[in-house]
């Protein structure tokens, strides 16, 4: 049985030797590139995918890799692990991508990942913030903060803020635990009282009792985890119940939409994240117009962490020439990059270091409010610990 | 004063589940069919409230619209999907409904967009302070209210008029119905369109209250509306009411009290096993 299979796989190694070696000189490097274009999900894959296209366009505009067109290899993950499996497993196989890269959540992004890191394939993540991913192994590379430091940061703009009494909403998924847990970590050291912690689900869009308790909690502010379609109808219900309690967010509502839901119940609301809008950095005031020219819509960090992560690989492909596998991930590693989230470096697990932006809603739009920016507090995980 | 509140909110979200679970047991009342794809009718119903309303600027009409458009797409659904199944054993409608709702979320999604839609001027948002010091949306009370009347008015036709008691005779004994001039394909017809205006209804309150629509906005619905219909005791009108708000209150209740514990969705169903296990028969039916 061993010897047959192993059998099998010289033939493949053989096939896969031949098919590189008669590679025509016109050919495309293929970039995989992991996305939820359907189910609760679709909508951040929208902005995602867009993204990642605009990233490679740009590519291609300026010739490409040494001599070769960049393609997007599209599948549609719905964000479960369940379709991230087989994507993953097509990609290396059939469409033998030299990197891939994640434009979904952390459940289907972790579960590609020990995929890719088997195959050596690098793999770029742009915004899923499970500890777990980059941990699959040395092909992996984060490019936006993991939950528990944007925690962190939510706790350290609290006392910003000059507040104590937080009331925690905690969106019961792998990305609200995170960030609760971040949290709940820096409380303590930043003297911040958490009053009480509520969880939902990812189907609630209806608070109202939520909403009545946290009312006679009375807390001086509100750290709520959650996406523009449940944070949307949160932060309303909110203030139409008459709490007047500053709201703090994080990266997932960092969306129009989410302006657009709440309406003038949005105005003031604080979300920690890696875009800034007013930003005077020419990476992202040409990504900022760039991205508005092609889709007629303004940036939100989804797309501008896509956008982040697929460039990341290109310019690794740059250097390793076009090769794919161990001279890739190294190429990546070494690099230090100036993109529209900010510069970023990779550390030894792979993880970036770099400061939270804190934007809020001021006149229908997500304005800069203030830079957190504490190297401790906001240290990513290392090999180290 | 909280505990108001949350009996309050429970209230609320019971008149949604109520409308939603309606149809639900009409339709079941009549042809014995578990209708999934009814929660495909309440989506429906609150993207045609959205655009009416984006459009024409009236909630009123928005609602009218919705209650109308979705009334239809429920008689849509039974002559195209339910009507040549009805032969066949009722799991064989049971798939065709769950297929009909997947295939609606997806519609919805290819049509509308996956970003979902607001209305760009949400009406009803002023806030209400009420004896005791509660205070709501004016759209919170108006949902409780128009439930109300509306289940009021429905009520009496059914007990009054001709084609209520049609109805009523048709879903104790069709035959004997039929033979006495009832018009069977009228009365489903008549009874699609009711429970599915009703469920349009629901959505269009539904995406006032959340400010937002998405392709996926049934999918608790109609799991829940289930769990409704069964506890009201399969069939019953005034079980399923009553069910209906029974659970919004528990749910309300349950949020915080048992969040750390059972998921806000999770409670319709422990509640439901905890009564099966002492009512198989449901809350209210009668033996």
């Amino acid at each position: 049985m061993k010897s047959h299979s192993r059998r099998i796989s010289l033939v493949a190694m053989a096939a896969a030797v031949m098919a590189f070696s008669t590679t025509p000189t016109w050919a495309q490097l293929k970039l995989g590139f992991n996305v939820p274009l359907t189910g609760f999900a679709a909508a951040d894959g929208k902005s995602a995918l867009e993204g990642a296209k605009l990233a490679v366009e740009q590519a291609n505009a300026k010739g490409g890799v040494a001599g070769q067109k960049i393609e997007l290899v599209v599948y549609d993950d719905q964000a479960t692990p369940k379709e991230a499996v087989p994507s993953a497993t097509k990609m290396i196989e059939k469409d033998q991508v030299v990197a891939a890269v994640s434009g979904s959540y952390s459940g289907s992004t972790r579960a590609a990942a020990s995929i890719f890191q088997r195959a050596q394939v690098p793999y770029v993540v742009a915004y899923a913030i499970h500890p777990d991913i980059t941990l699959a192994g040395d092909y992996m590379f984060r490019v936006s903060a993991m939950g528990e430091v944007q925690g962190r940061g939510g706790a350290k703009l609290v006392q910003n803020l000059g507040k104590k009494n937080v009331v925690l909403v905690t969106l019961k998924n792998d990305f609200g635990q995170a960030l609760a847990a971040g949290f709940k970590e820096a409380a303590p050291k930043l003297g911040i009282n958490i009053i009480n912690e509520y969880e939902y689900g990812m189907p609630d869009r209806q608070f109202g009792p939520l909403v009545s308790k946290i009312k006679s909690d009375n807390p001086d502010v509100i750290y709520a985890s959650g996406y523009f379609f449940t944070a949307g109808p949160l932060v309303s219900q909110l203030r139409a119940a008459g709490v007047t309690a500053p709201i703090i967010g994080q990266e997932g509502y960092d969306s129009e939409k989410f302006i657009e839901i709440a309406g003038p119940a949005s105005e003031g609301t604080y979300v920690t994240t890696s875009l800034d809008r007013d930003s005077d950095a020419p990476a992202t005031k040409a990504f900022l117009a760039d991205y508005r020219k092609a889709t007629n819509s303004g940036a939100d960090m989804v797309a501008a962490a896509s956008f982040t992560a697929t460039a990341v690989a290109i310019e690794g492909l740059k250097k390793s020439g076009g090769k794919g596998g161990a001279a890739l991930r190294d190429a990546i590693a070494a690099g230090s990059y100036d993109m529209p989230i900010g510069k970023l470096a990779f550390n030894d697990l792979h993880e970036v270091k770099k400061d939270i932006q804190v934007q809020i809603v001021k006149d229908k739009a997500f304005r800069r409010h203030s830079v957190i920016s504490d190297p401790v507090l906001l240290a990513p995980p290392s090999k180290a610990k | 004063m909280l505990a108001f509140e949350l009996v309050a909110q429970g209230l609320i979200q019971g008149s949604i589940y109520a409308l939603v679970a309606l149809g639900l047991t009409l339709v079941y009342g009549l042809l014995r069919i578990l209708h999934v794809a009814h929660a495909a009718l309440f989506t429906l119903g609150g993207y045609v409230g959205v655009l009416v309303c984006n459009a024409s600027g009236s909630l009123a009409l928005g609602l009218i619209i919705a209650a109308m458009v979705a009334g239809l797409g429920g008689v849509i659904m039974f002559r195209l999907a339910y009507q040549p199944l009805l032969r066949q054993p009722p799991y064989v409608a049971l798939i065709a409904s769950i297929g009909l709702f997947i295939a609606s979320e997806e519609a919805f999604r290819i049509i509308f967009g996956a970003q979902g839609m607001s209305f760009t001027n949400p009406a009803l948002q002023q806030q209400v302070a009420i004896l005791g010091g509660l205070q709501f949306k004016l759209a919170e009370l108006l949902v409780m209210l128009s439930t109300a009347v509306i289940i009021g008015v429905l009520a009496w036709l059914q007990a009054r008029t001709r084609v209520g008691i049609a109805c009523q005779a048709t879903v104790s004994d069709p035959q004997m119905a039929e033979s006495f001039g009832i018009s069977l394909r009228r009365v489903r017809d008549i009874n699609f369109f009711v429970g599915s205006a009703l469920a349009g209804f629901a959505g269009v309150w539904v995406a006032l209250l959340n400010n937002l629509v998405e392709p996926t906005m049934g999918s608790v619905p109609s799991y829940k509306a289930l769990a409704i219909i069964v506890l009201g005791g399969l069939g019953s009108v005034p079980g399923t009411l009553a069910a209906a708000l029974l659970l919004g209150v528990i749910e309300s209740f349950g949020t915080i009290y048992l969040g750390a514990l059972l998921d806000r969705n999770a409670i319709a169903f422990a509640f439901l096993i905890a009564v099966l296990m002492v009512r198989p028969q449901g809350l209210f039916a009668r033996r």
